[in-house]
């Protein structure tokens, strides 16, 4: 799709938002109140949307109820300890939280990562991509009405999260990374008990196809619900599945991989052109299915050697700014580091995706029906965590 | 019931109904944070299936629940919320606070933003430690609260001091 | 991310901006900026893949669109602030109650600026990336810079430029007390509404740590093997 083309639909699609919205049926206005305790937000997101009958005219999250203030936590703290908080920021892909961070701060020191570590973070990142995004699989159904793939989604994702526990003694927040490699290494037999498990979570994407893609009420509560053109989407900043989606074909995975192998694999950056909350949900599911076989072709690869480097005991990160991106299963997800020289860091800004990604919707979910908003919610894909910090 | 508020009622009733309470708790799930997923995973999943233990994790509202399990951070913009769902709940009503972030503040202790404990607004009856704790320990902080409520007078419904699991 | 190394082969020098510049990408784009905003474009800086741009407040907003459309950065990443002032309570690594009698010792409040310069106590960066086109080619990705008047710090919005500005500027506003002119609602974004102070300006204390002494003080012990020289 050409760009002009695609501005083309973009102006027609809010085109037809608005007079959808002014010319039909006018009632008397009503404000919905959704949250912010309520199970299709996904924590504590409260949404007020201005009603026209059944018709959205204008949605307004309202966050904050989860805001914890970590940028200002982690100036108080030293870089071991921030780890430790920045691991809640995205509670079901805490291990993938903590990579750029201690990425940002490899590169102000210097330090060189042993291939294997290098390696193990890599696996241990798509892991934590897989116990993320299963739980996106079976929770889009249940927003629509399908109450069985979460149950499939909780069942299999137990096994990912018993890979980790194995490996970094966390179901959900391993504090796994250190400045300079890994806090250990692969327990005996890992290896191949992940290459069970990922059989496994290859089975789980299959079972989901047949039960949800193809459904007919799946289908007509997802296509064409909630389509975010490419202009809109790179100008609100999206980013991940919910980029691609849109047919952006852009990963930092490929395009800047920055001190992680995936330039070393062989795999494929999956894009849909509609940018649709089917598209989105297909997307990921592809994504999940890629990652299995990234981690067995990890597996396969792995270097051997230490997984530490020599770093000081006490961790002092030379003055100067930093920031580093890796993609993330939410999304683009950055840290920019200011260092002065100390034990702590002097400011820390962290760019989370679901920030950037639940921005969009006041402008997605205007002349959407109410049932709408909570699949574009869902497919949206955000922690509550990761978007207020 | 008034038979239960003058606090009269013979023993072997009173424990016939605390039997019947205590294997019929619904349970309105306040998931926050983090703690929310293993709270969903202990009531959602197959693995730990929570319903063996005859609690029933489906009102839609506070209005149907008898015990609310507080998981994750509480922030000064969410405790007006908490309190008045709390306030919704018909008694007799129990709280459980799933996770340090909900008991004490957990890592955000020195945060701007986070109430420091959410005994500081509502009474609560289990304190489940860990952060997150696995599904396990919210299991025995459920199975601790149904032998609170086995032994239970009523009419001391309040007196009795918080449980701690661990 | 071949420039990344380079930095590895300089350690001695304090600036290893000038070895990383070699970037092509970078020093084109830095003579685009300078061609569009001529005097308002104050400083640059090149390190590690990363190009950092400072420009004069007056123009944030002309600075924006020229990132947008001449550099094709049309991927907004995000803006924030930075408030360069050291914290006048240190890292907050000790309570007042550490210090009975004498009351907490005296700070350095010198104010040093980082990368690509500054010249008051707040600065406001933002950054996007030109993402489409180039699969697999790596991504031109810039982070603009401004100074903000110490009295009143008020800056235009980005809102026109970047839609994804919106919540990005309420929570500068919220954290920093940056005014942003032309934006159509700053209100708080992430604190209840009677919530006074800007919280990450070094000056407003935690004030947990001001009555707690700190318990993570030493958390680094001896590992019994360890023989490596404590830094």
């Amino acid at each position: 799709m050409s760009v002009t083309e695609r501005e083309q639909r973009a102006f027609i699609a809010a085109a037809a938002a608005d007079a959808r919205v002014n010319v039909e049926l006018e009632t008397e206005g009503m404000t919905l109140n959704i949250g912010p305790q309520h199970p299709a937000t996904h924590g504590t997101l409260r949404i007020i949307a201005r009603l026209d009958g059944e018709q959205v005219v204008a949605a307004e999250p309202v966050m904050g109820y989860m805001h914890r203030g970590y940028e200002k936590l982690a100036e108080v703290r030293t870089y071991p300890q921030v780890t430790t908080l920045i691991n809640r920021i995205d509670w079901l892909g805490s291990f993938a939280n903590e990579v750029p961070f201690i990425l940002a701060a490899e590169q102000l020191m210097e330090v060189e990562v042993p291939p294997r570590a290098a390696w193990i973070r890599t696996i241990l990142f798509e892991l934590s991509r897989l116990a993320n995004i299963a739980l996106f699989l079976g929770d889009m159904g249940v927003q629509l009405g399908a109450l069985t793939p979460v149950f499939f989604a909780f069942r299999d994702r137990e096994f990912v999260l018993n890979q980790i526990e194995a490996v970094t003694g966390g179901r959900f927040h391993p504090n796994f990374d250190r400045i300079g490699g890994l806090k250990d290494d692969l327990p005996k037999g890992w290896i191949e008990e992940t290459r069970g498990v990922m059989v496994k979570m290859r089975t789980f994407c299959d079972e989901l196809e047949d039960l949800l893609m193809g459904n007919e009420i799946f289908e007509a509560r997802t296509r064409g619900v909630g389509v975010i053109p490419a202009d809109i989407a790179l100008s609100y900043g999206l980013s991940g599945a919910n980029l691609r989606a849109s047919g952006v074909d852009w990963d930092m995975r490929r395009d800047n991989p920055c001190g992680l192998v995936y330039d070393q694999l062989d795999w494929k950056v999956w894009t849909h052109p509609d940018g649709d909350s089917f598209a989105r949900y297909w997307v990921r599911l592809q994504e999940t299915r890629e990652a299995t076989y990234m981690v067995e072709q990890m597996l396969d690869g792995l270097p051997a050697g230490p997984v530490m480097a020599k770093v000081p005991v006490i961790i002092k990160v030379p003055a100067g700014e930093a920031y580093v991106a890796t993609e993330n299963p939410l999304g683009v997800m950055g840290y920019y580091v200011v260092s002065k020289g100390d034990l702590g860091p002097f400011r820390v800004k962290i760019r989370s995706a679901s920030f950037n990604n639940i921005s969009v919707t006041p402008w997605v979910m205007r002349g959407v029906y109410v049932p709408d908003v909570i699949t574009i919610l869902a497919s949206l894909y955000f922690i509550l965590g990761d978007i207020d910090r | 019931m008034g038979l239960v508020e003058s606090g009269k009622m013979p023993a072997p009733l009173t424990k016939l109904l605390n039997i019947g309470r205590k294997y019929s708790l619904w349970v309105y799930q306040w998931g926050l944070a983090c703690c929310a997923i293993e709270m969903g995973a202990a009531f959602g999943s197959p693995r730990y299936d929570v319903m063996r233990l005859g609690v029933i994790p489906f009102p839609a509202s506070p209005r149907q629940a008898d015990l609310v399990v507080v998981s994750g951070t509480v922030t000064d913009k969410m405790v007006p919320s908490i309190l008045r769902l709390y306030e919704q709940m018909p008694d007799p009503k129990y709280v459980i606070s799933m996770g340090s972030c909900a008991n004490c503040g957990g890592p955000y202790w020195d945060s701007y933003s986070v109430t420091k404990g959410i005994d500081q607004i509502i009474p609560v009856d289990v304190y489940v430690p860990g952060c997150p704790p696995r599904p396990e320990a919210l299991l025995e902080g459920i199975v601790l609260l149904q032998e609170r409520i086995a032994n239970e007078d009523m009419t001391a419904r309040w007196k009795g001091d918080p449980i701690v699991v661990g | 991310m071949s420039d990344t190394d380079v930095t590895d082969t300089d350690v001695s020098e304090p600036d290893a901006g000038d070895a990383a510049e070699a970037d092509p990408r970078h020093i084109a784009a830095v003579a685009t900026l300078a061609d569009v905003l001529g005097e308002a474009m104050l400083d640059h800086h090149s390190q590690r893949g990363e190009l950092w741009v400072r420009v004069h407040h007056d123009s944030w907003q002309r600075a924006g669109y020229a990132l947008r459309d001449d550099l094709g950065c049309r991927w907004f990443d995000f803006l924030s602030a930075i408030d360069w002032l050291p914290s006048p309570f240190g890292r907050d690594m000790d309570a007042e109650q550490d210090w009975p009698t004498s009351g907490p010792p005296a700070r350095d409040t010198t104010i040093t600026h980082g990368v690509a310069g500054g010249e008051t106590r707040l600065q406001i960066f933002a950054r996007a990336a030109a993402v489409e086109g180039n699969p697999g080619g790596g991504n031109l990705a810039v982070t603009l810079k401004a100074d903000l008047p110490n009295e009143n710090p008020a800056i235009e919005t980005w809102i026109p430029v970047y839609a994804g500005a919106n919540w990005h500027e309420r929570e500068a506003w919220e954290m920093f007390g940056i005014a942003f002119i032309g934006h159509p609602d700053l209100r708080h974004i992430y604190l209840p509404g009677e919530f006074e102070g800007h919280p990450l300006r070094k000056d407003f204390p935690l004030l947990a740590r001001r009555v707690k002494p700190w318990p993570g003080l030493v958390d680094v012990e001896d590992m019994p093997s360890t023989d490596e020289p404590r830094s």
